[in-house]
């Protein structure tokens, strides 16, 4: 090991350089997920016409002449790579279309869905992280004692519960027999309850799991028993070099787990009827609504991106140490 | 202000680990304790302090200003840590928060930090300018040279005023720059009425801080006396022993050896024109390293003046930024070995040893028997094998990646400060061992040391680099 000299800090350029990859990561991802997205529903079986069609004039009207006005109407008939080369280029120019099915802007329909998405997404993630790590820290001041135990018992049996399972045993106990909490919709505060906890009792497990971890091994390091013998009490301890030096482990984690948050929003939201970018992106699949389908994915996978983001920049601001430097042995 | 320690014993499992019948401390006079690691004097300085890891057992009393203290009781000396008792951490580097900047960590020791957290500021950025280190009052610690770091601990420790300051292995891993700053610091410590205690391995420290030094080993203290004295005429045959083990007096066959006569075929390694900046700051220029066969060649300098980076230059681990290096085919295969300062990141933490030596045996299909050999002559047991990286000893792990480079009758071996992790005697049976095997293989070494008194024992010249080298060579260095 080697001892770094001294280095001025360049304020701006971590965080620059954080943006730049991201925004290159950001670039790619559109390219991939409307490819792969197009190339998907190309290969589903069944024609994409008449499907439309059964969406716009309901399933008894759909006969060989109006699968064909669809088809002539939306250039159905182009080979594929000139129908992807035609959504890239109205991307280009940040042209999301228009519905198939409603006729609608795509943009305009985006902008709540997601909107929603993700007030539900926050939700979530505050109950977990605010449950998690509480518990976290508490089970970490006694290893082994009976919270520590606790944990592990909620750890494990959060994992095992996938999430439609425990959304459909909420919907049981708090909607049908108790009729404390609706089960479906959206517009009143009591919607966000059932889907946001279904979310969270996942995540917050594993929170909890990392959190307790983390702060056990803190608790360990060096400068936390010098801080101690700096005569500092043991709140001052925890808030000045516990704490700060969790998020720094903590961070990171939560933002490879937003992955899973991002994916059980797509179930959660089918599964409560919540309007969101999962729910749109369900219908849409079912009526081949192709701009809708690629719109939702792609909404999807740069929020990913854009959360990750959100962490990495976090995490530079929490710890100030270089994340890339010259191997030297 | 005073201090008595009486009838210490620490044990682990029944086992003693410490027996001492009683310390007495004077103020402005330092008390130095030094021994080889397990003697069990880091023990005693946690055990007064009350920072003994919660599977030892501390028996005995401390009476600190008349007021007495069961050491059983771990707890009892909590509210003495900052106004009365400092702990001086070993490892500086790792004592300092990472993601808090310096003159916080300083100014939270202050005892008005919990009401005032203004003037505990400014007295911190006073302590710490007062150190030389104004400057570094807004930086983190990872931007801190190791003997920096030490300076700021020194400064978060006494901040708060304590008379009595107990370092624990204070110059671990310091050049001697540093090292002598240190010893400064902490004779500042006893010129303000202070006492001092020193748990140390290094004998040069102990003898810059002079006043009373004892020798510990097995859990006793063997000798006491006047700094002077101790240390120049020991009476006890242990003290004699440690003291023959510092490298300025070594005498062994390879000590001060000779330099071969100049091999045909021409060096091993030839490095022209080297240059290398790192984090804007140039470490070494225009730079010409040739190392013959069979030679033994080191490089000196203070810590962050580009020893191992200018090493890992002439392996070929490191590009140069400027200059070339060339290797002759005679090192291809392995034959180019690399010892590093911690051997335990060196070894695969959760395989046993056995497992690890034998994917070496395999790939270079060399005989179990060599292995045997080599344990052997460096006096292993075969029994050792059979543990984790983690179970044994820093020397004998040194001693076990000896082995493991000399598995390959290496044509030149590149040491990385193999020994400055280990207390002297240690160091000794580790060089030796080291020795032994580079004269009978006839391989050249490379050697990365801070420490001059090793360097000279043990290489046929020196390549000082940093302020060590100074202006002469057209070397620029900042530190």
């Amino acid at each position: 090991m080697n001892f770094l000299p001294p280095t001025p800090r360049a304020p701006a350029g971590p965080a620059l350089r954080v943006m730049r990859q991201r925004a290159i990561q950001a670039a790619t991802v559109v390219l991939l997920v409307s490819t792969a997205c197009f190339a998907i529903i190309q290969s589903l079986p069944g024609d994409i016409a008449f499907r439309i069609a059964a969406g716009r004039y309901g399933y008894d009207q759909v006969t060989a002449a109006s699968a064909d006005t669809v088809r002539a109407e939306l250039g159905l008939d182009r080979p594929a790579w000139q129908q992807l080369l035609a959504w890239l280029g109205d991307l280009l120019t940040l042209d999301l279309g228009t519905s198939l099915v409603t006729g609608a802007s795509v943009a305009g329909e985006l902008g709540l869905y997601l909107s929603s998405s993700l007030q539900l997404a926050a939700a979530a993630l505050a109950m977990a992280l605010v449950a998690g790590a509480t518990a976290g820290v508490l089970a970490a001041s006694r290893p082994g004692g009976v919270l520590d135990r606790l944990t592990t018992l909620w750890v494990s049996g959060a994992r095992s519960l996938p999430p439609f399972l425990l959304g459909l045993v909420l919907i049981l106990v708090f909607s049908v027999h108790l009729g404390v909490l609706p089960a479906a919709g959206h517009g009143t505060a009591g919607n966000i309850v059932l889907p946001a906890v279904t979310l969270a009792v996942g995540l917050s497990g594993l929170f909890a799991r990392v959190t307790r971890d983390t702060v056990a091994q803190i608790r360990q390091s060096d400068y936390v028993r010098f801080a101690a013998t700096k005569g500092l009490g043991g709140g001052l301890v925890f808030l000045r070099h516990v704490l700060r030096n969790t998020g720094v482990t903590l961070l990171p984690y939560v933002g490879v787990q937003l992955l899973v948050l991002i994916e059980g929003v797509v179930v959660v939201e089918s599964l409560f009827a919540w309007p969101g970018l999962g729910h749109a992106l369900v219908h849409a699949i079912f009526w081949r609504d192709l701009p809708m389908i690629q719109a939702t994915a792609l909404a999807l996978a740069l929020l990913v991106v854009a959360l990750n983001t959100v962490v990495d920049l976090g995490t530079l601001a929490l710890d100030p140490r270089p994340r890339r430097r010259e191997l030297v042995l | 202000m005073s201090m008595r320690l009486n009838d210490l014993t620490v044990t682990h499992a029944g086992t003693v680990l410490v027996d001492v019948a009683g310390l007495d401390f004077e103020p402005g006079v330092p008390v130095t304790i030094v021994g080889e690691s397990g003697s069990g004097k880091s023990l005693l300085a946690h055990a007064i302090m009350g920072t003994l890891p919660a599977n030892l057992l501390a028996r005995g009393g401390l009476s600190v200003d008349g007021r007495s203290y069961d050491l059983a009781d771990r707890g009892n000396r909590r509210h003495l840590w900052g106004p009365v008792m400092a702990l001086l951490p070993q490892e500086p580097g790792l004592a300092l928060d990472p993601t808090m900047r310096t003159r916080e960590q300083v100014a939270e020791g202050a005892a008005t930090f919990a009401t005032d957290k203004r003037s505990a500021r400014r007295a911190a950025g006073t302590l710490l300018a007062s150190l030389g280190l104004g400057h570094a009052a807004a930086a983190f610690p990872h931007t801190l040279s190791g003997g920096m770091a030490q300076r700021v601990a020194f400064a978060a420790a006494t901040i708060g005023g304590a008379p009595v300051l107990i370092a624990d292995e204070p110059s671990k891993g310091l050049d001697r720059q540093s090292r002598t700053e240190l010893a400064e610091l902490l004779k500042r410590h006893l010129g303000g009425g202070g006492i001092l205690l020193t748990i140390t391995h290094d004998l040069d420290l102990a003898r810059e801080l002079g006043g009373n030094v004892l020798v510990m080993k097995d859990a006793h203290i063997l000798e006491h006396g006047p700094a002077g004295r101790v240390l120049a005429e020991p009476a006890h045959p242990y003290t004699r022993r440690l003291l023959a083990a510092e490298p300025a007096r070594w005498r062994h066959s390879w000590t001060r050896a000779e330099p071969p006569a100049e091999a045909p075929g021409g060096p091993l390694i030839a490095g022209k024109g080297l240059g290398k900046a790192f984090a804007g700051q140039q470490l070494f220029a225009d730079l010409s390293v040739a190392i013959g066969a069979g030679e033994r060649v080191s490089l000196s300098g203070a810590s962050g003046s580009g020893k191992t980076t200018l090493g890992n230059v002439l392996l070929r681990l490191l590009p140069p930024d400027t200059g070339h290096v060339d290797h002759v085919p005679a090192l291809r295969g392995g034959r180019l070995q690399k010892l590093y300062q911690d051997p335990a990141a060196a070894f695969a933490s959760r395989v046993p040893l056995r497992d690890s030596f034998g994917d070496v045996l395999r790939r270079h299909g060399v005989t179990t028997g060599r292995l045997d050999e080599l344990m052997a002559s460096l006096r292993l047991a075969p029994a050792l094998l059979h543990r984790r990286p983690g179970q044994v000893s820093g020397g004998e792990l040194q001693r076990l990646a000896i082995i493991r480079s000399m598995l390959l009758d290496p044509a030149l071996v590149f040491a990385d400060e193999p020994t400055s992790r280990l207390d002297l005697i240690t160091q000794e049976e580790t060089i030796s061992c080291l020795m032994d095997q580079v004269d009978r293989n006839g391989a050249a070494l490379l050697l990365v040391t801070h420490d001059v008194a090793l360097a000279d024992a043990v290489t046929h010249r020196r390549i000082p680099l940093g302020l060590e080298q100074g202006a002469a060579a057209g070397v620029t260095t900042s530190s």
